[in-house]
């Protein structure tokens, strides 16, 4: 038995067992044995099968596995800190849906992602609904109705490949470098990245995800954003890796990036706003996965410096509404605590990607592995998060001291940290260059809200009829841009 | 031809539920809906896999080639999950029935006011 599938049951094994009771301290043991299996197959290990039959579930730990391992338990243990005033179920479930999420990294198998992805969308609208408060219980159906939408689509292209390929392993598909030209096929895979494309929240597919992430309690709306919504990316990543498709998944990428951030712009509820925001950013991931090579690497890095940062915002934000009972930012401003404006100061440096933070690290390790076109796209979606982002400068002016930094502090030092170990390692980064390019956007964004922010245009709505619409419309878009790409 | 047939009626259960989905405003049909095109997914996956004149693969059972088992396998995990998640989808009918009155989705998109 492999160690780190060791680590993966254990997880869910005290996520059960907390269930019984002593929620709290399972969640803690979880974490501590995840990092002990992850000290343990770091720094990774080849492809396995598991079950020894000719039907076992590949697994491999590679770098994305690594990566999100890491993230993985810094966020629970984030949360677990800020949310431990919480009893009852919310803990273990938190904990059996973290457990999920490291079982996922590791999958190479289109069946296992399916079932992975399933479960830890199950457990999601059970967090997302947790306090059942209508509204949130609202967003949390949206979101299972417009998941399992997406997951029959990919159910659907399972059979399509399933039957032309006889196989559902990642590497052995993508040894026999399979002909996207058979319709039959690619509009298998079309519908493959339709259903990962709405797990992962992107614009079109994933329109569930500003309400639920937004109406969500506060440590799963950190959760949900900044780990389950990446295992739709990793998703995506997995079958790039399996079927030669990274030209649709770098236009989704731009779709994504741009639609997020038109919607992030004009929003005034402030977790519905970062909501948005992670839409957007899942472009910079999803460009990184569709040109492969270094980008992919600088896309990792970037799902971490996003995980970390995002979680952080939303545990401030959500405090500060939590303090306040209020939830749209200029009602906010000038009321938060010293706390929760330090929380949101240091997650909107980093979002913006100014150095010395995380975001800057791993925005110039995606920028130095993409071609120059790409590179004006990614800076293009910069300004754009400067933009919208100005808009929280109003909030960071402290009214007291009250309260503590709670999980926000582990946060803010792992920015901070990565930061740092991200202007060490990538020596492109200490140039006068890379620090006024960053600048510089930062500065387009600022100007680019004083231009905006008078204009309040009427953008459509999304219901729950229009979001499955747009998802179906989607699908059948992507298999036609797998067919003709 | 019972594979294309059921591939066929497959695609169709998973076209109708889709459109069911789409088209009523009351939520327990439009989980109806969704649970009729996971249907068609499940009986698509098992027809893909089908082979003419197949034995069931069972050890014992028939001689000559046996059906592919994998797609059974994977589909008894599909229906559990198909399972789970509308039973708790319907936990959450019942929950905004009691609270908001409704199951319309036009009414229930309304905002209702709190914190």
């Amino acid at each position: 038995m492999n160690v780190a599938l060791t680590g993966v049951l254990t997880y869910l094994a005290l996520g059960v067992v907390g269930l019984l009771g002593r929620g709290r301290l399972c969640a803690a043991l979880a974490i501590l044995a995840g990092l002990a299996a992850l000290a343990a197959w770091a720094p990774g290990f080849p492809e396995r099968v598991m079950g020894g039959l000719p039907w076992g579930v590949p697994v491999a730990g590679d770098t994305l596995a690594l990566a999100f391992w890491a993230l993985i338990l810094f966020v629970h243990a984030a949360v677990l800190w800020h949310e431990r005033h919480r009893t009852g179920a919310f803990h273990p479930l938190l904990t059996l849906l973290m457990g999920t999420c490291l079982g996922t990294v590791f999958s190479r198998d289109l069946f296992n992602l399916y079932v992975a992805l399933e479960l830890a969308s199950l457990l999601s609208f059970l967090l997302a609904g947790y306090e059942g408060k209508a509204r949130a219980v609202w967003a949390s159906l949206q979101y299972l109705v417009l998941a399992t939408v997406g997951m029959t689509l990919y159910l659907f292209g399972l059979g399509l490949v399933y039957g032309k390929l006889g196989t559902l392993s990642i590497s052995e598909i993508a040894v026999r470098s399979p002909d996207l030209s058979d319709p039959a096929l690619a509009v298998g895979v079309g519908l493959l990245l339709a259903g990962a494309a709405v797990k992962g929240g992107l614009f079109l597919f994933g329109l569930w995800l500003p309400p639920a992430h937004g109406y969500a309690p506060t440590g799963v709306s950190a959760v949900l954003s900044g780990v389950v919504v990446k295992m739709g990316a990793v998703a995506l990543a997995r079958l790039s890796e399996a079927f030669p498709v990274g030209p649709v998944l770098v236009a989704l990428g731009i779709l994504t990036g741009f639609g997020g951030l038109l919607y992030a712009l004009w929003e005034q509820d402030i977790k519905v706003f970062l909501a948005f925001h992670t839409v957007s950013q899942l472009g910079y991931l999803l460009i990184g996965f569709g040109l492969g090579g270094p980008a992919a690497l600088g896309a990792i890095l970037y799902a971490v410096a996003h995980g970390l940062f995002k979680g952080l915002l939303f545990l401030a934000a959500g405090t500060g509404i939590e303090g306040m009972g209020v939830r749209s930012i200029p009602a906010l401003a000038g009321h938060l605590s010293l706390p929760v404006v330090l929380g949101l100061g240091v997650g909107t440096w980093a979002i913006v990607g100014l150095p010395p933070l995380a975001g800057f690290a791993a925005k110039g390790a995606l920028a130095a592995g993409v071609p120059s076109a790409a590179k004006w796209v990614l800076f293009a979606l910069g300004v754009g998060t400067a933009a919208s982002f100005s808009k929280l400068i109003p909030l960071l002016r402290p009214a007291g001291r009250q309260g503590g930094l709670g999980g926000m502090g582990l946060l803010m030092g792992a920015v901070v940290g990565f930061g740092l170990w991200g202007l060490a390692e990538f020596s492109g980064l200490m140039t006068p260059g890379a620090w006024g390019e960053a600048f510089l956007g930062a500065g387009a964004g600022y100007v680019l809200y004083l231009a905006v922010r008078r204009f309040h245009p009427r953008l459509p709505r999304f219901t729950l009829d229009r979001a499955a619409v747009a998802t179906l419309l989607g699908a059948v878009g992507l298999a036609l841009g797998v067919l003709l790409a | 031809m019972e594979g294309i047939a059921a591939a066929a009626l497959g695609i169709a259960l998973g076209g109708s539920g889709l459109w069911t989905l789409v088209r009523r405003r009351n939520v327990i049909w439009k989980l109806l809906g969704l649970n009729v095109a996971a249907g068609g997914a499940i009986l698509f996956l098992v027809a893909v896999a089908h082979r003419p004149g197949a034995r069931p693969a069972i050890e014992g059972l028939g001689s000559g080639p046996a059906a592919d088992p994998l797609p059974q396998a994977l589909v008894l995990t599909a229906i559990v999950i198909h399972f789970a998640t509308l039973a708790l989808a319907l936990v959450y009918v019942i929950f905004l029935t009691e609270h908001r009155h409704t199951q319309d989705v036009h009414k229930l998109e309304r905002e209702p006011e709190e914190p």
